[in-house]
Formats: C-alpha cells, structure tokens, sequence
C-alpha cells in the first residue's frame, strides 16, 4: 500500500526539524497556561469532598497521567506500526521518544495512587485492579526501554521495539480484563471514588484543564525529544551538517 | 498446500531430531523445575496447610520460569550457524518455518513438563479436581507460553544481558497465569471453569495466529 | 532471461556511508566479483542483493521489479551463501542436504551421495556435522548449491577455509553454472582469478566504487 506523497513530504526529517521548533515552542504556551487554570481551579476553587476531604485533589495529577499512560503505549505502537510497515523514519523517532515519557506517567499515576491510597485504605498498596493493570503497564514499559538500549542500531532498535509494541497493546485488554477479573473474585470490587460519575462540576472543569495540560505537556517534550533524536539519526545529512557547522557546534 | 506441509514435518523433524541429540539443552529446564518446586516445602515446612494451599500456583509459576529458561536455546543455535538466514532466503513463509520451530519446542519441552507437573501434582497430594484443572490449564496455556516467548526470543536473541528476556517476557505471560489460577481456585472449590477455559482457548487461538508472524517479522529485522 | 539490477544503492552502517551510487546490472551467464578491502561493504551489499538488508537509497530489481514487491519470485530464483555455513552441527551431512533439499523446492530429485562425492566427502553421509573440520563444514554448506532450481547465485567468501581442491570445485562449480545461463555474485578479499570465464567487477574501497568489464 502506498502512502500519499504529503504524508512522506510530512515525514521527512528535516522538514519536521523546522516545524517543530514553533509547534513545540507554541504546545508548550498552551501546556503552562492549562497548567496554571488546571492547578487553580482544582487546588483552590474546588470545594473539598465530603467523603475524601482534600486528599481527593491528588486526582488531579493521578487521573490525567493514567489516561495518558495508556495514550501513550497507543501512540508508541501505533508510530512504530507506521514505521515498521511504510519506513518512515519520523514515525520511528516519535515511537522512540515517547516511551520514557509514558514510562513517567506509568509511573506518576503509580505514585500518587500509592499516596492517595495511603489515607484511603490505609496501606501504600493494595490490590486494586487499576493499580495492578498500571503497574504490569509499567513493565512493559520499561522493557520497550530495554530493549532499546541493548541495540547499536537505532533503526533496528526502532522496528524490534514496534513489535513489541505492537504485542504490548495486543496484550493490554487481554492484561486489563483478567486483572480486573482476579482482583474482584479476591477481594470483591473495590470502589474507587475516582470514577465516581457525578462528579461536580467545579471539580470537574479543572480536570479537564489537566488532562489537556498534560496532553500538551507529552506534545511538547515529545517534540524536543524528537529533535533531538532527528539529529542522532540524521547525522550523515548534508542539511544536519550544515545547521551543525553554521552554530559552530562541535560533534 | 501439501509442498508448505511437506516442509512444515521437515522442519518439525529436523528440530526434534535436534533436540533429542542434544539432551542436556532438553533436560536442564525441566530439573530447574523440579528443583525449584522442592524448595518450596523446605522454605514454608513440609506438612503445612498454606503449602497445600499453594501448590498448584507454585507449579504454575514455576513452569512459567522454566519455559522462559528453555526459550531461550530455542532460536539461538540457528542464528548463530546461519540456518535463520537460509530460512527467511528460502521460498517458503518464514511463518511458516516459525511456527514448526515452535510446535518443536512446545512438543519436546512442554509436553515432558505437563507430565512431571501432574505427577508433582500426584504426589503433593493435590484432590483429583484440581490436578485435572491444572492439567487442562497447562495443556491449553504452555502453547502459549512458547508462542509469545518465541517473539521476544527472537527481539532479543543474541543481545547482552541474558536478564533481558525474562524482563519482557514474563509482564506478558501474567494473563495466563491468571486465568490458568483462576481456574484451578475454582476447580478446587468444585465450581465450574468454562470461563476461564474459554479465555485461555481464546488467548491460545488469538497466539497461533499472530505469534509465528511476529516471530518471523522480528526475526527478519534481526538479521539487518 | 532473467535481469538483475541494482540502482544508485547507497549503504550506511553505524553512520559511516560505506558505498554509496552503486550500479551494476547482471544477465544470463554473468559472472560479477565484488572485492574490497575489510569493512568496505561487501558482505552489506550482498545482503541487500539477497533483500536480507534494506539499502539506505536506491533498489534492487529482478526481472525489472523491486526485490522488496516480488519477494516469494525472486526468493524462489535466489540461493544465498553468507559467512556461516547454514548447516547444523547436530546433524549428519545427509539429514542436513535433506533439510537444505527441501528448502531449496527443487523439483527434481538428486541423488545425495554423487553430490558427496562431487563436492569430495565421498562417504560420508552419516557423520556429524560437528565431528568435520571447518572446510568439510564448508563444502557441506556449499551442497546446496548442487540442487536445482535457483538462477541466481550469492556467495558471500566462498573459498574460505576451503583448501586448494575445494576451491577449484567452488571455480568450477560457479563457471558451469554460469555457462548453462545462470548468474553468479560473489564477494571475496583473496585474489581469485577465474580465468575460463568472463569476469565483471564492482570495486568497493572508501566512497570511490568503481565498475569495469574483464
């Protein structure tokens, strides 16, 4: 199957080099500004919960990176399907470059679920299917990481981490659904006030200010990330040699 | 059709014949298991109820290290000598080619391990319920096992850092055990498996199809 | 007839450019040498020949098509010969011709032991691969290219570890073919010279490939 011309004209490194410097620069406005409504609205102008009392704020930080944990596997498998079947280098770079990045989140999400289930349930950890499924997310993770750094060749990196990749997210609903399974017959289902539906609508604005703050967030370093591994890859470019020697930078 | 099942029982031949030459390859996974299982009532004392309680998933977890340590053998001498290389070159599917190379590893490895995990299960005085659960567990997942495994073999074959395999393969095995443990808590308690049995005949129906694929794609890239 | 092409193919590894505008074309009865000093790219151009490694820049083309669009043709018309021998150790000479006879999908049936004898390891059809010496290992893996049904021939360092009989089976082996209209590439750093047989060239050395006619 054959791609449309602009898709490759898109990809190519050096024309994305140029874009991304004003795509990252402006993403990233976007990002501190959601930030500041986000961490407003959600700190100091929403009420406190009258289950949860204030502990329920760290939602603010836990709910937005476990949506983007996954967003992000999505991402990576889907760039590294794209790079794997049409060569396309970009699509190989942004694959690679978001994987420590949704690792973080996998992690943050981890972190502050431990934090907010330690008044909750009082223990650092439990069980809970959610925090099961994001913890196995977090190992597939940081074997995607592994795996890259056991390669040479970043181009081979690339292509073996699409297929795992692309395995992970074969195996994600197949992971989330038998955990979710085990954890209920174990301990029956533990309800978590985080997905509680009716949630108010002044805690829910700054949510939504989070979550787009975050998205932005991984756009943004996505790109510098990007850039940075555009010059790695392009090294033997006359235009990559060229913006090198006209900085007077030293390889 | 009958030249690609020709080749397919060359393969699968040839790799038996392998294995049976090479008996410490085939052998030392499946002592690693048995060991592993003893050290089980020495840790938590021979006649306890919590050991009784936890056998079949000691079995279970055991077996998944083992077929990760025997995976490991599984394409190595192959990549090494050249013989991956004249498969991907030839005019058959490396698919395939794969996919024999795993019912091998599957027929010579997990077969004998099913056996001696019954026979565990035997002794340990496990209650008949269970130890046909863990049987039919082990009959449908071990396939899968191997399947999934070969992937990351072959991402990884060759690679430094022999850790590194275990690392991806086991976050991808969890489903399995869960399932395969479900089943058999269930069983114990004389309650029906067909759900579970279903979803590990599932999970084994979603692997034969797309595992030799990605095992052949991954194998192709790892000989650029 | 059959034609092979490379076009402008260009190699990068481990981001040093190591050849770069390559071209070269191949007919019927074409015999083509690549020879270079160590790390010139050789053995990356003959992977790329056989479609195991994708060129950086430019293609490949058998009978006119990219190598890449008509793959199950050109691998059926290809037989490839690396740096290992592709045979296994714990298996007989004769268990591994069968395994290779079977991959090769040669039509017509060939009989194991005069390709024994021809390639001179008359009689020994059931030792261990592992129990032979690196150029009897050689010559075992070379028994592929015994059985029919491939035009295109890659050989990758033939002659090593062959002594000075098995390379003259190897010369004669690769000439006869090439007289009864097939084609042959093969690399190599030893200074062979194919006298009964007119030779092509592809020179690899740093970024300054040159192509000539023997």
């Amino acid at each position: 199957m054959k791609l449309p011309r602009w898709i490759h004209q898109f990809g190519s490194p050096k024309y994305f080099y140029e874009l991304s410097l004003w795509l990252s620069r402006w993403v990233a406005i976007v990002c501190v500004i959601c930030f500041v409504c986000g961490l407003y609205g959600g700190l100091v102008l929403a009420p406190a919960d009258y289950q949860q009392g204030d502990s329920f704020r760290i939602m603010y930080i836990h709910v937005p990176s476990a949506w983007m944990s996954l967003f992000i596997y999505m991402v990576m498998a889907v760039a590294g399907g794209i790079g794997l079947i049409w060569r396309i280098k970009l699509a190989e770079i942004v694959a690679r470059s978001s994987a420590p990045i949704g690792a973080s989140f996998t992690f943050l999400a981890l972190v502050t679920g431990a934090i907010w289930g330690k008044p909750m349930w009082g223990t650092w950890w439990v069980w809970d299917a959610r925090l099961t499924s994001e913890l196995i997310l977090l190992f597939l993770y940081l074997g995607y990481i592994a795996l890259q750094s056991a390669f040479e060749d970043r181009r081979v990196a690339a292509r073996a981490g699409a297929i795992l990749a692309l395995v992970g997210i074969v195996n994600i609903p197949i992971i989330h659904y038998s955990v979710e399974w085990w954890s209920t017959l174990h301990q029956g289902p533990t309800i978590t006030k985080m997905d509680k539906p009716s949630i108010h609508l002044s805690m829910l604005i700054p949510l939504l200010f989070m979550v787009l703050a975050f998205k932005t967030f991984f756009i943004s370093t996505l790109l510098i990330r990007a850039r940075s591994e555009i010059l790695e890859y392009e090294c033997n470019a006359s235009w990559v040699k060229q913006l090198l020697g006209s900085n007077n930078v030293t390889k | 059709m009958r030249e690609y099942l020709n080749i397919f029982f060359v393969i699968l031949r040839r790799d038996l014949i392998l294995a049976f030459r090479n008996k410490a390859e085939l052998i030392n996974p499946l002592m690693f298991f048995v060991i592993v299982i003893v050290l089980f009532p020495l840790a938590f004392g021979s006649d306890s109820a919590l050991l009784k309680q936890l056998t079949s998933g000691i079995i279970w977890v055991t077996a998944l290290l083992a077929t990760c340590l025997s995976l490991e053998t599984i394409f190595r001498s192959d990549f090494e000598d050249g013989s991956i290389e004249q498969f991907s070159l030839s005019r058959y599917p490396l698919t395939l080619l794969v996919s024999a190379k795993i019912l091998a590893h599957w027929m010579t490895f997990s077969i004998p391990l099913i056996v001696i995990a019954l026979f565990t299960g035997i002794v340990l005085s496990l209650s008949s319920q269970t130890i046909s659960a863990l049987f039919i567990t082990l009959l449908l997942g071990t396939p899968v096992l191997s399947l999934i495994g070969a992937i990351t073999v072959a991402l990884t074959i060759g690679l430094r850092g022999g850790m590194l395999l275990s690392l991806l393969i086991l976050p991808l095995y969890m489903p399995i055990l869960i399932f395969s443990m479900l089943a058999i808590q269930n069983a114990a308690v004389g309650q029906s498996i067909t759900a579970e049995l279903y979803f590990l005949a599932g999970i084994l129906v979603l692997a034969i199809t797309l595992a030799p694929i990605a095992t052949a794609a991954a194998l192709r890239i790892r000989l650029s | 007839m059959s034609k092979f092409n490379v076009n402008n193919l260009e190699c990068i590894r481990r981001d040093n450019i190591l050849f770069q505008n390559l071209n070269f074309d191949l007919e019927d009865g074409g015999l083509l040498q690549i020879d270079g000093v160590n790390g010139s790219g050789k053995s990356s151009l003959l992977q790329m020949c056989a479609g195991l490694i994708q060129a950086t820049e430019g293609e490949v083309r058998w009978n006119g098509e990219d190598i890449n669009d008509c793959r199950y043709q050109f691998q059926s018309d290809i037989r490839y010969f690396g740096h290992t021998n592709g045979v296994k150790a714990g298996l007989t000479a004769l268990e591994n011709m069968h395994v290779m006879y079977a991959l090769s999908g040669a039509k017509t049936a060939i009989d194991y032991s005069f390709v024994l004898k021809q390639i001179g390891l008359e009689g020994m059809e059931d030792i261990l691969v592992s129990r032979m010496s690196a150029g009897q290992k050689r010559r075992v893996g070379l028994s592929r290219f015994f059985m029919s049904g491939s035009s295109l021939w890659l050989l990758d360092e033939p002659f090593n570890a062959l002594d000075k009989d098995g390379k003259i089976i190897i010369e004669q082996l690769i000439v006869n073919h090439c007289r009864e209209g097939g084609m042959v590439i093969f690399a190599t750093h030893q200074s062979i010279e194919i006298e009964s047989y007119p030779l092509q060239h592809v020179h690899l050395g740093q970024h300054n490939q040159t192509t000539h006619h023997a």
